[in-house]
């Protein structure tokens, strides 16, 4: 399998406080990386960095062979490859959900309106809300927020997806229709990496688990094998607090 | 210039008194016209919106020079340019005041007059009893700015000759022999006193926030 | 009471109002439009890194906002010649209006700008926009959105003190009340013309500022 992305050794600091120290990660075309970890282990920063909102303070990032560090335009290139979506979804109030979908496609990747329309629509049918598309975000739950962020996320044919908490936010009830989504999109051979509480779609999706604690990569495998009997005392601990 | 600094501090009392008393007027007839707002009888609204919009559309000078010129050929009176100044500050003050009531009656939720009237009290007792109180603490602070704003606009007593701190200013540019140093003096001695006042409002905004505890908000329950 | 309204002693100066109503309106405009510009300006220097720039961009606001207008107009108009600068009323008046807006504008602008939460700037560039395509599609929508009601009030508020450029002898609507009302004893009917002059200018802003509102955002679009 190709290798997509290649963190080496990564830093951040937050004025003299580590946030993340030392990570090494290997990410290949197809994988779906889970991480999980106690609150402030710097999973949410980790996904930043890779985007290059957050700059850091030592080691490599490199998507597809780019280095993420210095210059904005080498940062701007791998954000239009890589598509995030956040925890409080983060649509643009002011537009419609398909004008929410169809922003960055048309501004940043300079494609024709109609080409953009048909693929926004397609994925408004694919994200189960082709009835919602001409809403405004504030009329609309958190749930179906998520997934047109999700559809933003996709419009603009990324070859990695970022999801960091993405069901943390939402109502119980509309955390399904999320996850259900995500796992289509697993199915179709996205590479993902998603930081989530959801032990079992983890479970049962990822490809690999990524336990994070204290600024650290403290165990990675096999998520099944995992929730099931982790090597290390800490992800045992908190697996088995999280998952009973 | 320094012989000058009394006469410019004395004039900057006969400045406060003045938007004092304008002040003081506006924010009873403030009150007064948000208290007839609350009655449901349309006209009366009309009237009460129509004189606050009246108030807010047209330039303080203008009523200022109805009130010096235009009232004494009109009713036959002598007014001072004192009289006429606090007339017009005051009746701009109470349009603004009487916006700034209402929305601090307007503040106090729909359950306070439910509980009220659930537990017997009239409509004037639920109003000072009830209403009153918690409306207070939402009016005072834009009320410090009402009161800074009419401080501000008391300067345009100067043009009609009445002798506060604007013209006192210009009078002792006049006898220094002009220059705009008396000017600066002049505008320094409003900006302080208005940041103290506004940071006596701020003071009071934090206080007021601060002590927003729920005992006293839902007392009645 | 003996005083009977009639408008027919101050028809010959109708003319001279036309001048002043136009006189008021061109003051206003630019003065908006000037102070819009350095409003933001302002408004900027208050987000700055430096703290002096920061520090200076308050003082301005702090100034602006309580001292009266008409000191400084006055300022202006007096200081100026002494600094070699011939200003005409209309320039005095223009550069006193527009300085002392200025103020309440960057206020105005600022709170857009904290209103804008993080996340809009951070979902924008995570998409891959530069700056200028985040400020353009995505940040001044918002900010606009939640200026609009208050330019609108301050929009009025400039029409109003422009009033006072009569102090420094500029001939708009409050000096035309003063002046033909002093010259025709009929402080009364100049009274209620002047007001007619400023409701209707007002009431346009406020009518227009209702109606482009409701175009501009439908309910939904509320954040
Ligand atoms: N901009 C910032 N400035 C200073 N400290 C920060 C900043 N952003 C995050 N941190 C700190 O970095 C640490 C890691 O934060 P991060 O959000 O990455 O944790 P997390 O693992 O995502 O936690 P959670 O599960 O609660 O989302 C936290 O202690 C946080 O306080
Ligand atoms: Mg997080």
């Amino acid at each position: 399998m190709t290798e997509i992305l290649a963190l080496d050794g990564l830093v951040k600091r937050f004025g003299s406080r580590t946030i993340l120290d030392g990570i090494s990660l290997n990410v290949s075309a197809g994988e779906i990386v889970c991480f999980v970890g106690p609150s402030g282990t710097g999973k949410s920063t980790l996904l930043r960095c890779i985007n290059g909102l957050e700059d850091i303070q030592g080691g490599r990032i490199s998507f597809e062979g780019q280095a993420v560090q210095g210059n904005p335009s080498a940062i701007r290139a791998v954000r239009k490859r890589v598509g995030m979506i956040f925890q409080h979804f983060n649509l643009y109030p002011h537009l419609t959900a398909l004008q929410n979908v169809m922003l960055a496609p048309v501004v940043v990747h300079k494609e024709a309106k109609a080409e953009v329309e048909a693929r926004a629509r397609a994925l408004f049918d694919k994200v189960r809300l082709a009835h919602r598309i001409n809403a405004y975000p504030a009329e609309m739950s958190g749930g179906e927020q998520q997934r047109v962020a999700i559809a933003r996320a996709l419009c603009t044919n990324p070859h990695l997806l970022m999801f960091d908490e993405p069901t943390s936010a939402l109502d119980p009830e509309t955390v399904g229709d999320v996850l259900t989504v995500m796992r289509d999109l697993a199915l179709e051979g996205r590479t993902m990496l998603v930081v989530t509480h959801e032990i079992r779609f983890a479970a049962d999706v990822g490809t690999r688990m990524v336990f994070m604690d204290q600024c650290r990569i403290v165990e990675q495998g096999d998520p099944r094998a995992m929730v099931a009997g982790a090597q290390t005392e800490r992800a045992r601990k908190f697996l088995g607090t999280i998952h009973g | 210039m320094m012989q000058y600094w009394p006469l410019m501090l004395k004039s900057a009392g006969t400045t406060l008194w003045l938007s004092w008393l304008a002040m003081l007027l506006g924010a009873l007839g403030g009150t007064a016209l948000a208290l007839l707002r609350q009655i449901r009888f349309a006209p009366l609204r009309w009237v009460v919106i129509g004189y606050m919009e009246f108030f807010r559309s047209i330039p303080i000078l203008i009523v200022l020079f109805f009130a010096f010129y235009g009232v004494p050929l009109l009713l036959e009176v002598d007014i001072s340019p004192f009289v006429a100044a606090t007339l017009a500050l005051a009746l701009h003050a109470s349009a603004t005041m009487s916006e700034v009531v209402s929305a601090g009656i307007a503040s106090v939720g729909r359950g306070q007059w439910e509980a009220a009237a659930a537990a017997g009290f009239s409509w004037p007792q639920t109003m000072r009893h009830i209403i009153a109180p918690q409306a207070l603490r939402v009016i005072l602070p834009p009320s410090v700015g009402v009161f800074i704003t009419t401080l501000k606009e008391s300067s345009l007593a100067s043009i009609i000759g009445y002798i506060e701190l604007t013209r006192t200013g210009l009078l002792v540019r006049d006898s220094t022999g002009g220059g705009f140093l008396p000017l600066l003096a002049l505008g320094a001695v409003y900006f302080v006193i208005n940041y103290a006042i506004s940071q006596v409002g701020a003071a009071l905004e934090r206080r007021l926030h601060i002590g927003r505890r729920s005992d006293l908000v839902g007392a009645m329950a | 009471m003996g005083y009977s309204f009639t408008l027919r002693t101050i028809y010959p100066y109708f003319g001279d109002l036309w001048q002043s109503a136009l006189n008021t309106l061109s003051l206003s405009l630019l003065a908006i439009v000037l102070s819009i510009a350095l409003g933001a300006l302002v408004a900027l220097m208050r987000r700055s890194a430096l703290r002096p720039v920061r520090l200076l961009g308050a003082a301005y606001v702090e100034v602006m906002r309580n001292t009266p207008l008409l000191v400084i107009l006055y300022l202006v108009y007096f200081a100026a010649p002494e600094a070699g600068v011939r200003l005409s009323s209309f320039m005095a008046a223009l550069v006193g209006l527009t300085l002392n807006s200025a103020g309440y504008m960057a206020e105005i602008l600022r709170a857009g700008l904290i209103a804008v939460p993080p996340g809009q700037f951070e979902a924008a560039q995570s998409q891959g926009m530069s700056s200028a395509q985040v400020l353009r599609h995505v940040v001044f929508p918002q900010v606009f959105r939640t200026i609009y009601a208050p330019l609108g009030n301050q929009v009025i508020a400039v029409i109003l003190a422009s009033s006072l450029a009569t102090a420094v002898a500029l001939d708009e609507v409050a000096s035309w009340m003063q002046t033909v009302g002093s010259s025709s004893f009929r402080f009364f009917e100049t009274f209620v013309v002047a007001a007619v002059v400023y409701l209707v200018l007002c009431q346009s802003v406020n009518i227009a500022r209702i109606l482009i509102g409701r175009k501009l955002f439908p309910q939904g679009r509320r954040a």
